[in-house]
């Protein structure tokens, strides 16, 4: 996916300021090779404007309502080359963490802007390391446990709260989660988004499964010495014996 | 609290400085009265202990007639009442004690030769008692010079920590930057706007800055301010913010402590438009009540999004700056229903504590 000179650099700008997607714009018009492909007013429209238009370069403000820009960034799952644009400066080493081309302060002159492009120019020419949803995920403030796991399905993004989140079962290189009677697939590995959830709330009970401990209804003894769970819903979910000892040990 | 009772290390100090005075007892008895020295020991002694502590009661009648409150000449006559009984209680009680003496055969006669000493122990209760009670009137001068200062370095402190809370509220960095990066955008296609944009946003902090030394500004300057915070936010959300007045022109008036209303539209703008796809409504409404002013701030709110990590932080502010000015008077309610979130401010409409 190399961009030269010939194939104009797709771009797309994401900020909720109509002023400063405005702004982006009229710097964008300025630079020879670039074409704008979407402007998104929020992290939804950017998801579904990077599935359908599939642009290389993203303009991404942080602070949007609902999605913000980190949690995009975590749902695009496609190798898309991202530079932050903020007033916030807080965010640059998570930025950095999730290797971000660039990380623009507002208010800043257009050729700033210029020259975070040719970085991403020169980034995308190259083989180079994507910034998967597993760094993304993993490069999260550390001590808050997250409200909400946010999936997408295609183009359409699920934000499902933590307490209407049943379980969280292991398949080969991503994961299922299910909620309301629905399953929904996220790429991640199970360990990293148990490491993301609150302990006293989600148990690993298993080398591939992650419990809701509210929709424990009770625990049988399967074989002789192997357990098995029995959820709220009926479903039946074994527990390893390390997993058992975890639950013993919060309940 | 009794300056000297309270303090162990100062009665210790009081009591050893009766030992002098009760040698100078001693000495006005052997020498006016003609007891012998052993016989004025014995009964100047235990007497001066005595009225020790009774002096420690020169504390009630000081109080009574505190400096501070009372006309000189309401203290002399206080005090001099207040000597005479004491020196009187005093004379009884040496009188009971020479005669309790008189049971050990060395001191027999004591009891008949007391009369000659009564001119002595009444003079010297009425000075000794004089002298307790000026040290009772001094101790409780430093008392009072040491809690007005304390009182005023904590009103320092507490001055201090408003201003900088103002100030930190007044140069919000992301407002800033927001709005300068608002006008930059503008420049290109809209120069006039850019320019009202940049004077609105200087006024604005100029505004600020300057109310924010002001112990209190009239309700329709708090106002203005608010309007002109919110005519620059309107820029960068464009449809997604809508606001609604309803100022009551009977509480244009009423003086309340400067950016009251200020962190309220913040919140407002933040939580309710900023964090909302769609935006919506802020109204603010400020009508009197009775004796009382009441102030609403109203936005939208999601009610599925998680609660702002730091719910009270501005508020907590404008509440302790509500009690501090108006104190028990003034009421901050917070709530939330049906999509809208809700803060009313109540506060007497005249004057403030202390203004």
């Amino acid at each position: 996916m190399a961009s030269g000179a010939s194939n104009p650099l797709r771009v797309a700008i994401v900020d909720d300021e109509a002023l400063a997607r405005a702004l982006l714009r009229e710097y964008l018009a300025a630079l020879p090779d670039v074409e704008v492909v979407a402007e998104c007013a929020n992290g939804f429209e950017a998801v579904r404007a990077v599935a359908e238009l599939t642009p290389e370069l993203l303009l991404l403000d942080i602070q949007m309502p609902k999605l913000d820009g980190f949690e995009v960034l975590e749902l695009i799952e496609r190798d898309v080359a991202v530079i932050f644009v903020t007033a916030y400066d807080e965010h640059a080493i998570r930025a950095f963490e999730v290797h971000a081309v660039d990380y623009l302060l507002k208010p800043f002159p257009p050729e700033r802007l210029a020259q975070a492009l040719e970085r991403a120019r020169a980034r995308l020419g190259q083989p180079h390391q994507a910034a998967t949803a597993e760094l993304v995920a993993a490069a999260r403030p550390p001590g808050v446990p997250l409200a909400r796991v946010l999936v997408r399905e295609g183009s359409k993004v699920h934000v499902i709260p933590v307490e209407k989140l049943d379980l969280v079962e292991a398949r080969d290189d991503y994961v299922c989660l299910r909620s309301g009677g629905r399953e929904y697939r996220k790429q991640q590995t199970l360990a990293s988004l148990a490491a993301r959830l609150d302990p006293a709330r989600f148990v690993r009970v298993h080398r591939s499964f992650v419990v809701n401990v509210e929709r424990l209804g009770r625990i049988e003894l399967y074989a002789k010495d192997s357990r098995i769970a029995i959820l709220t819903d009926g479903s039946r979910i074994p527990l390893s014996r390390a997993g058992y000892a975890r639950l013993r040990e919060l309940l | 609290m009794h300056p000297i009772l309270a303090y162990r290390g100062r009665l210790g100090a009081y009591l050893v400085a009766w030992v002098p005075l009760a040698a100078w007892l001693a000495t006005a008895l052997h020498q006016s009265a003609g007891y012998e020295w052993l016989e004025a020991s014995v009964l100047a002694l235990p007497l001066a202990v005595l009225y020790a502590f009774i002096c420690l009661a020169a504390w009630y009648p000081c109080r009574a007639a505190s400096p501070r409150l009372v006309p000189l000449a309401r203290i002399v006559a206080t005090q001099a009442v207040a000597a005479g009984l004491s020196a009187m209680l005093w004379l009884f009680l040496a009188d009971t004690w020479a005669v309790f003496l008189e049971q050990v055969p060395r001191f027999a006669t004591m009891g008949a030769r007391f009369p000659t000493a009564v001119p002595v122990l009444l003079a010297g209760g009425v000075i000794l008692y004089a002298l307790a009670a000026a040290i009772h009137y001094l101790l409780m001068a430093l008392e009072e010079t040491r809690r007005a200062q304390t009182q005023a370095l904590e009103l320092e402190v507490l001055a201090r920590e408003a201003e900088l809370r103002a100030l930190r509220a007044q140069i919000d960095p992301h407002f800033l930057f927001n709005s300068l990066n608002s006008i930059s955008a503008l420049i290109g296609g809209e120069p006039r706007a850019a320019r009202e944009m940049c004077i609105k946003l200087a006024d604005f902090l100029r505004e600020s800055l300057r109310v924010g030394t002001a112990p209190s500004i009239p309700l329709a300057q708090e106002v203005a301010l608010a309007e002109r915070y919110l005519a620059i936010e309107q820029a960068r959300f464009g449809a997604r913010l809508r606001t609604e007045w309803a100022i009551a022109p009977d509480v244009q008036a009423c003086p309340v402590p400067p950016l009251l209303l200020q962190p309220l539209v913040e919140n407002a703008v933040l939580h309710g438009i900023a964090a909302s796809v769609g935006g919506g409504c802020v109204r603010v409404a400020a009508r009197r009540s009775g004796e009382m002013v009441r102030i609403e701030v109203e936005n939208p709110a999601d009610a599925d999004a998680p609660p702002p990590s730091e719910p009270g932080l501005g508020l907590a502010n404008v509440r302790s700056r509500l009690a501090a000015t108006f104190g028990p008077a003034a009421a901050l309610e917070v709530r939330q229903s049906a999509g809208v979130f809700h803060v009313a401010l109540a506060f007497p409409a005249a004057t403030g504590r202390g203004n």
